[in-house]
């Protein structure tokens, strides 16, 4: 607490310990209970409203159907096992696409931060390919791996591709040269100059990248399923509206919001226990 | 302390960080005076809460327990001068010392004639529109020390302010400094790990223990008023230094 007590002429202004410091435990304690309630409350009041809104007649049920329809008939369709097909489908296309955008991102990335040369010839070509939204390509990887998983799974390797890329190009340019020099002066060879100094120093910025790819890869399989394919969520989401089942929609939309959630979330931890010496993320927001 | 209206008065004042089991101490129980005008310099260990009670003083932070009373007519007495990073990369020279006033408020025609006069005084009159990172180190401390002198403060908090200077440099700016504050009479807490500074500077020098910082030694440099950076040259002010260097030895061995 800084307060100002009347004095003569002067006051005296005082530094004294505030509720933080008079009662730490307590102060966290509360503090944490009303984020955690925060984070609770405020969705929840979110659906409770839309709940009344559906019953009270104020919107169209048939066209926002209630969270009570909605999640009833998920869970009869999850029990049913209608679900399940259309979940893993849209799972596996995005944890392949993932895994070979990552890769191939990574190791661009790499190559293209290290030797300026590879950096030289091929950074104003990918630059070009980054801008070009990659649900436009969707004809070409059509053309080119048919219908089927290829092309779905393609988009998503290309759209994750050129997050991975960028933010590992970028980590690997920021590393200081103080770290590349000390490796240098030891005599590190080309491997035990990854392994020990720019693989660990871009790791963090790497991740950050891997983390916004995550949650960009199952936006995008979405939207490809809705134009080509004949399964998965987004294929589910545009089918039923075109039935005019809309709370089989919404039951797709909520799936998607849990899979891509939980798949972040994943990426998030991995990184935490990967790079054990950087500062924790405070908030969630953060990337 | 005899002073029956200090400056700064600091009662059983402690900061801890962490919560238990991970708490550490870091400072106190530390009582301390500081009379009107003074210049007050804290010697001590790396690591021993100098600049915590300096944080403390700027309200940058809080104590865990006790009160530190500043007797002052505004809310906001302290300038502050950090070691490094104080001064903005984004602003020029003269927008950088202008930068208190423009927080303050003050109209652009005064601030900048205020602030004009500051660069003058401190020999930096032609680098006005330069940016910072075109200085040396030298120089972008001065223009540090003269942002915080340009709003007048009641009390100025300094935090190792040229340790990260050459030993050249160091000492030029020290005369400066000593010259600066013979004038000027603001009341200073200053931090440093050089007891030569110290020395130099102080009207009163702390030896702080390690962690937690607690004042082991107190010691009035014998120099009279004005004065200058000769005495370094003196007997007494060897004698004096290996005094306390056998003292704070002690503390920064063990930590």
């Amino acid at each position: 607490m800084t307060t100002i007590a009347p004095g003569r002429e002067e006051s005296v202004l005082i530094r004294r310990p505030g509720p933080h410091e008079l009662h730490p435990v307590r102060t966290h304690r509360r503090r944490r209970a009303l984020e955690l309630s925060l984070a609770v409350a405020v969705p929840l009041a979110l659906v409770l409203w839309w709940q009344l809104a559906a019953t009270q007649g104020w919107i169209d049920p048939r066209v926002y159907p209630a969270p009570s329809t909605i999640f009833s008939d998920g869970w009869t369709r999850a029990a049913a096992g209608d679900l399940w097909p259309d979940v893993w489908a849209t799972t596996k296309r995005v944890l392949g696409g993932y895994a070979i955008g990552t890769a191939t991102g990574y190791a661009l990335g790499l190559l293209m931060g290290s030797l300026s040369l590879v950096r030289a010839a091929l950074e104003p070509l990918l630059d070009a390919l980054y801008v070009v939204p990659k649900l436009a390509l969707l004809p070409v990887f059509l053309n080119m791996f048919g219908l089927g998983e290829g092309p779905q799974i393609a988009l998503v390797a290309a759209t994750v591709f050129f997050f991975v890329w960028i933010s590992t190009m970028s980590a690997v340019l920021a590393i200081p040269s103080g770290h590349r020099d000390a490796g240098r002066v030891f005599g590190a060879t080309p491997w035990q100059m990854f392994r020990h100094v720019l693989l660990p120093a871009s790791l963090p910025a790497v991740l950050v990248g891997a983390r916004i790819a995550a949650g960009v890869a199952v936006l995008v399989i979405v939207a490809s399923e809705q134009i080509a394919a004949t399964n998965g969520l987004g294929h589910l989401i545009f089918d039923s509206r075109a039935l005019f089942e809309n709370d089989v929609m919404f039951v797709g939309i909520v799936c998607v919001a849990v899979l891509g959630v939980v798949f972040s979330e994943l990426v998030r931890v991995a990184g935490r226990l990967l790079t054990p010496w950087a500062p924790r993320d405070r908030g969630r927001g953060q990337s | 302390m005899g002073d029956p209206h200090p400056k700064l008065h600091a009662t059983q004042l402690t900061r801890t960080f962490g919560r238990a089991p991970h708490q550490v101490d870091a400072l106190g129980p530390l009582e301390l005076s500081v009379a009107p005008g003074e210049f007050v310099c804290l010697v001590g260990p790396s690591g021993c809460g100098k600049s915590t009670l300096l944080r403390i003083a700027a309200g940058l932070l809080r104590p865990t327990t006790g009160t530190l009373e500043i007797r002052t007519r505004s809310l906001r007495p302290a300038a502050m001068i950090f070691q490094d990073y104080g001064i903005y990369d984004w602003k020029s020279v003269r927008a950088n010392v202008r930068f208190g006033l423009d927080i303050q408020r003050v109209p652009r025609r005064t601030a900048n004639a205020r602030a004009d006069e500051w660069l003058t005084r401190m020999g930096l009159a032609d680098f006005a529109h330069a940016y910072p990172a075109t200085l040396s180190g030298g120089m972008r401390q001065r223009v540090a020390i003269a942002r915080a002198l340009a709003v007048e403060p009641e009390l100025l908090l300094m935090d190792e302010p040229f340790a990260a200077l050459d030993a050249q440099l160091r000492t030029i700016l020290q005369d400066e400094l000593l010259d600066l504050t013979q004038t000027l009479h603001t009341t200073t807490l200053f931090i440093t790990h050089s007891l030569e500074e110290a020395l130099v500077l102080g009207d009163r020098v702390l030896v702080m223990s390690a962690r937690p910082g607690r004042i082991i030694a107190e010691h009035r440099p014998p120099f009279p008023r004005p004065r200058t950076g000769d005495i370094r040259d003196t007997p007494e002010f060897t004698a004096l230094k290996g005094e306390l260097w056998e003292l704070l030895r002690k503390e920064a061995v063990p930590a």
